[in-house]
C-alpha cells in the first residue's frame, strides 16, 4: 500500500504544428493542426512512506510533467494518482497540506517582499500556530542558515540563498510527502552540500522525499531507490546500489602530465585502464570496482610528474541514454 | 470564509508594502487615477455647457452614473489587480506554486497586486458620487439605502466578474497579455454615460451579454426612478450569475493548465 501512487498515468500535450517562418505561422492560422505529444506515457509509481526516491532521466523525459501530475498542478490526460487517499488535481487543497514542492528553476518567494513576509503568508495560507510557527522558522536556521535571509528582499538573494529560502518556504508546513524538482541546480558545492544534509535529516525524520535531480552526487547522498525515465515511459525502478553496481561502473580520471612522459608509458603502466588523450593532458577511464581513485593516481606517480587531476563520477544520464540505447539490459 | 478573507488580507498587506519599495510609482498611480477622472469630469461638463439634459438626464444626474462607475472602476484595481496577471502566469508557467498551496488559487492571483491608480479613482468618483447625491431628486428613506447599498455591491461584483471571466480566457487563447479583457474593459468605458443614448443593438449586448448596464445603468435608474427603473432590482440575481459563471470558468480553465515546460 503506497503512500504515493499512480497507476498508468499519462499526460498528453497538443502542440500546434506549424510549418516554419512567418509563413508557418500565418498558414495555421487558417490550417489549425496539431500534434499530440505525450510527456508521461503510461507511468505506474509507488512509494511507500518514509522511502526516498531518485526520479531521473534525460531533459525532456517528463519528469517534472510526472512531478506536477503527482502535485496536482496538471490533470492526467488519463490513468490515476492518488498521494495519501488524496486525488491531487481533484481534492486540491487537502492534497496541498500534506505536500510540501520545490521546483529548483523557480522560486516561489514573493519577488518584491523580504523572505520573512513571504514565509508569514505560507504560515497564514498553511493555518500554522505561531509557536509551531517559530520552532520550525528555528530548525530551518538551523539547518539552511535562513535567519540572515529574513530580512532581504528576494530579488536580492543570490541563486544560493534564494534555494534555501525556497526549500524553507516549501517545508515550512512540515509536509509528509516532499517533491523536489532540481534542488541543486546551479548551486556551488558548499550550498549544495548543505541541502543535501538538510535532505539527509528531512529522510531520517521520515519525511517521504521524490528527487528529480540531473546531480549523481544528490542521488548517492539522498536516495535509496531509482526511478529511470525516458521518453515519459518507465525504463528502471529498483534499489540505487543495484543501478550503479549494473551500469555506472565507469570513472574517467584526468590528468596534467608536466615531465613529458608518453602516454603509451603510461598505457602500458596501467594495463587494466583504459587510457586516451593528448600530448600532457590523459585521460584514464577505470572500473571504480577494481580500483580505487587512490590507487590510479598512486600508480600514475610511479612512471610520470602529475600537475593537475580531476575525477569525472559517472553521469546518470550516460547510464539513462545506455539503458535506453539497449547497451545495458535492466 | 474568514480564513479566506485573512489570507487575502496578508497577501494584499504584503503586496501593500511591497509596493511602497517604489515611492515613485505610488504617487504616479494615484494622480494618474485622480486625473483622469477630473478629465472625464471635465468633458462631461462640457457637454452639459451646451445642452440642459442628456437624452432626459440632468447634469446631477450624469455626475451621479460617472461617480458611480467611478468608484467601482476603482475597487477592483485596488483589491483584484492580481487579476489582469493571470496570462502572464499561465503563459510563463507561474501558476505551478499557488495551486499546490492550500488557499483558492483565485484568492492568490486576485490578491497577488495593487493598482493604486484607484484610490485617486475612488476619491474623486466619491466626490462626484457624493456631490450628484445632494443635487439629484431622490426620496430618502432607509430602505433606499439599503437597496442602494446592495446594488452598489452586485454592480462591483458583476464588473469585478466580467474582468475576471475576460481574463479566464486565456486559459483557451494562452497568450501572455489578456487582450480580450482589455478589449471588453475598454468597452466598459461607455457606461459612464447614460446607456440610452446608445443604440438598440449595444443597449442589448450590455443587457443580456455583457451586463455592464447592471454596472452603472440600471442601478442609478432604479435609485431616480426612472421608467424601467426596475430592471436595476435584478443586479443581486445578475451579480450570483456572473459569480457562478466565473468560478465555472475558473474551473474548467485550471484543469486545462499546462504549466511550461516539460
Amino acid at each position: 500500500m503506497g503512500l504515493v501512487k499512480a497507476q498508468s498515468l499519462t499526460k498528453v500535450f497538443r502542440r500546434p504544428q506549424k510549418g516554419p517562418g512567418l509563413r508557418g505561422s500565418v498558414k495555421h492560422l487558417f490550417q489549425r493542426r496539431f500534434k499530440d505529444v505525450p510527456a508521461v506515457n503510461g507511468i505506474d509509481v509507488s512509494i511507500e512512506a518514509g522511502e526516498a526516491v531518485a526520479y531521473v532521466g534525460p531533459n525532456g523525459a517528463g519528469k517534472s510533467t510526472t512531478i506536477k501530475l503527482l502535485c496536482g498542478i496538471l490533470v492526467p490526460t488519463s490513468g490515476s494518482v492518488e498521494v495519501a487517499g488524496v486525488t491531487p488535481h481533484v481534492d486540491r487543497i487537502a492534497n496541498a497540506r500534506n505536500i510540501g514542492v520545490l521546483f529548483g528553476q523557480r522560486s516561489q518567494l514573493w519577488w518584491d517582499l523580504p523572505v520573512r513576509e513571504s514565509l508569514g503568508l505560507l504560515r497564514d495560507m498553511y493555518d500554522l500556530p505561531k509557536g509551531f510557527y517559530q520552532q520550525r522558522i528555528e530548525r530551518l536556521d538551523e539547518v539552511l542558515g535562513i535567519g540572515e535571509l529574513m530580512p532581504v528582499l528576494a530579488r536580492k538573494l543570490s541563486l544560493g540563498q534564494r534555494m534555501r529560502a525556497d526549500l524553507a518556504a516549501a517545508l515550512l508546513h512540515q509536509p509528509r510527502i516532499v517533491y523536489l524538482d532540481e534542488p541543486t541546480i546551479g548551486l556551488d558545492i558548499a550550498v549544495k552540500d548543505k541541502v543535501r544534509k538538510f535532505l539527509r535529516e528531512l529522510r531520517a525524520d521520515g519525511t517521504t522525499l521524490m528527487l528529480t535531480t540531473h546531480d549523481l552526487g544528490d542521488i548517492e547522498d539522498v536516495c535509496e531507490r531509482i526511478i529511470i525515465i525516458d521518453e515519459g515511459r518507465k525504463i528502471f525502478d529498483g534499489p540505487l546500489a543495484q543501478m550503479k553496481d549494473s551500469f555506472a561502473r565507469t570513472r574517467r580520471m584526468h590528468l596534467h602530465i608536466t615531465d613529458g612522459t608518453p602516454m603509451d608509458v603510461i598505457a602500458k603502466h596501467l594495463s587494466t585502464a583504459d587510457v586516451s588523450g593528448e600530448g600532457s593532458e590523459v585521460t584514464i577511464a577505470f572500473d571504480r570496482f577494481a580500483h580505487t581513485a587512490g590507487q590510479i593516481i598512486a600508480a600514475v606517480l610511479q612512471v610520470a610528474e602529475v600537475g593537475e587531476f580531476h575525477l569525472d563520477e559517472p553521469a546518470i544520464e550516460d547510464v539513462v541514454r545506455k539503458v535506453y540505447a539497449g547497451e545495458l539490459l535492466v | 470564509m474568514f480564513r479566506t478573507m485573512r489570507i487575502y488580507r496578508r497577501s494584499l498587506g504584503a503586496h501593500f508594502r511591497s509596493l511602497l519599495e517604489y515611492e515613485a510609482d505610488f504617487w504616479v498611480l494615484i494622480v494618474a487615477g485622480a486625473m483622469f477622472n477630473a478629465l472625464n469630469l471635465l468633458f462631461l461638463s462640457a457637454v452639459f455647457a451646451h445642452v440642459p439634459a442628456l437624452n432626459g438626464w440632468s447634469y446631477a444626474e450624469a455626475v451621479l452614473l460617472m461617480g458611480v462607475w467611478s468608484v467601482i472602476g476603482g475597487l477592483s484595481p485596488l483589491f483584484f489587480e492580481g487579476v489582469w496577471r493571470l496570462s502572464w502566469m499561465v503563459n510563463q508557467g507561474t501558476l505551478d506554486y499557488p495551486l499546490v498551496r492550500p488557499a483558492p488559487v483565485t484568492v492568490q492571483v486576485f490578491s497577488s497586486g495593487i493598482g493604486l491608480h484607484g484610490v485617486g479613482d475612488i476619491v474623486t468618483g466619491g466626490a462626484m458620487l457624493g456631490w450628484a447625491l445632494f443635487h439629484v431628486d431622490v426620496d430618502w428613506t432607509p430602505l433606499t439605502v439599503v437597496i442602494g447599498l446592495v446594488l452598489l455591491a452586485s454592480a462591483a461584483t458583476i464588473h469585478l466578474s466580467i474582468i475576471a471571466i475576460t481574463n479566464a480566457a486565456t486559459f483557451w487563447i494562452s497568450g501572455p497579455h489578456p487582450f480580450l479583457a482589455i478589449a471588453v474593459h475598454t468597452f466598459e468605458d461607455m457606461i459612464k454615460y447614460p446607456l440610452t443614448i446608445y443604440g438598440a443593438g449595444i443597449r442589448a449586448v450590455y443587457t443580456f451579454v455583457v451586463p455592464f448596464a447592471f454596472v452603472t445603468f440600471f442601478p442609478v435608474s432604479w435609485l431616480l426612478d426612472r421608467s424601467a427603473g426596475w430592471v436595476g432590482l435584478l443586479g443581486p440575481l445578475v451579480a450570483a450569475y456572473c459569480v457562478w459563471l466565473a468560478r465555472t470558468v475558473f474551473r474548467r480553465g485550471l484543469r486545462r493548465y499546462d504549466s511550461s515546460g516539460h
